[in-house]
């Protein structure tokens, strides 16, 4: 059994639980250098065997596409927080999340991996997210925080 | 400084639909900082007065969002959600830019220091002066 994380965007209108299935310390810490993730120094994690909720109040969501369009990254429409990135993979809906926006515990102190994904096609993004991504559920839903 | 000091260099959000414009030196002071907003972004503040900063861009695509003492007026693209520049509380006659929405950082000396947002009563003051336009 392993402690549920649980964080949420500035305002609070995103909330988002995090069963890592494994110890914290062992899931990745992830700097994408894509252009989006810079913007933001995003650092995401995953794990095949961590399942992430997202509750999110109605309207909060604003889903954000570019480049291959295969991904929504979900910010939130009232502080603009990055929350997560979800993706329709063969496997159903795969994502990571931002641990830096919703400010998940126990990645303290971590130096995440620098991660460039330039050269993928989208099947081989695809499937790169399907071994190493995670199912996310997204509920529309006032978050109780 | 002289006014020959700086050179405009432009930036903005990831989706292209807010554009802005900042008169720097080459050398410049930027802050990290550890608040519950700031944290969350990633936001690398570059301060500078009213008169070296404008939005070439967009404005009307910008989202605002406050809170607390709703002194700062945190700005981000609706589209894409990026927060390329702000009016902070700690400078709300000038702007902070995001150093992370630069076109380029190429021929910047981008000084990065870490500010104890967590402490910001205590710690404000000394940001003060970046905001203030040559005499």
């Amino acid at each position: 059994m392993t402690t549920q994380l649980a964080g949420h965007c500035h305002c609070g209108s995103i909330r988002v639980i995090l069963e890592p299935g494994k110890p914290v310390a062992e899931l990745p810490l992830r700097a994408c250098q894509c252009s989006f993730c810079r913007t933001r120094g995003a650092l995401t994690t995953s794990d095949p065997g961590a399942h992430l909720f997202v509750e999110a109040a109605p309207g909060s969501i604003n889903r954000y596409r570019f480049g291959l369009k295969i991904t929504d990254f979900l910010l939130c429409a009232e502080c603009g927080t990055y929350v997560a990135a979800v993706s329709e993979t063969p496997a159903g809906v795969m994502g990571v999340v931002n641990v830096r926006g919703v400010d998940l515990a126990g990645f303290e102190g971590r130096t995440p991996d620098p991660m460039i994904y330039d050269e993928e096609t989208a099947d081989q993004r695809l499937a790169r997210r399907q071994d190493r991504w995670m199912p996310v559920v997204v509920v529309e839903v006032q978050p109780s925080i | 400084m002289s006014e020959a000091a700086f050179t405009w260099r432009s930036g903005g959000c990831h989706c292209g639909g807010v554009r802005f414009e900042v008169a720097l030196a080459e050398v410049i002071e930027a802050q990290t900082c550890n608040c519950s907003m700031c944290a969350k972004t990633g936001f690398v503040h570059v301060i500078v007065p009213e008169s070296r900063f404008r939005i070439t861009k967009g404005a009307e695509r910008l989202s605002e969002y406050s809170f607390n003492t709703r002194v700062a007026k945190h700005l981000f693209c609706s589209e894409c959600g990026v927060k390329s520049f702000y009016r902070p509380r700690s400078n709300p006659d000038g702007w902070s830019v995001n150093a992370r929405c630069l076109d380029t950082t190429d021929g910047l000396d981008l000084r990065v220091e870490a500010f104890d947002g967590q402490n910001w009563e205590a710690n404000a003051h000394g940001l003060a002066h970046l905001s203030q336009e040559p005499a």
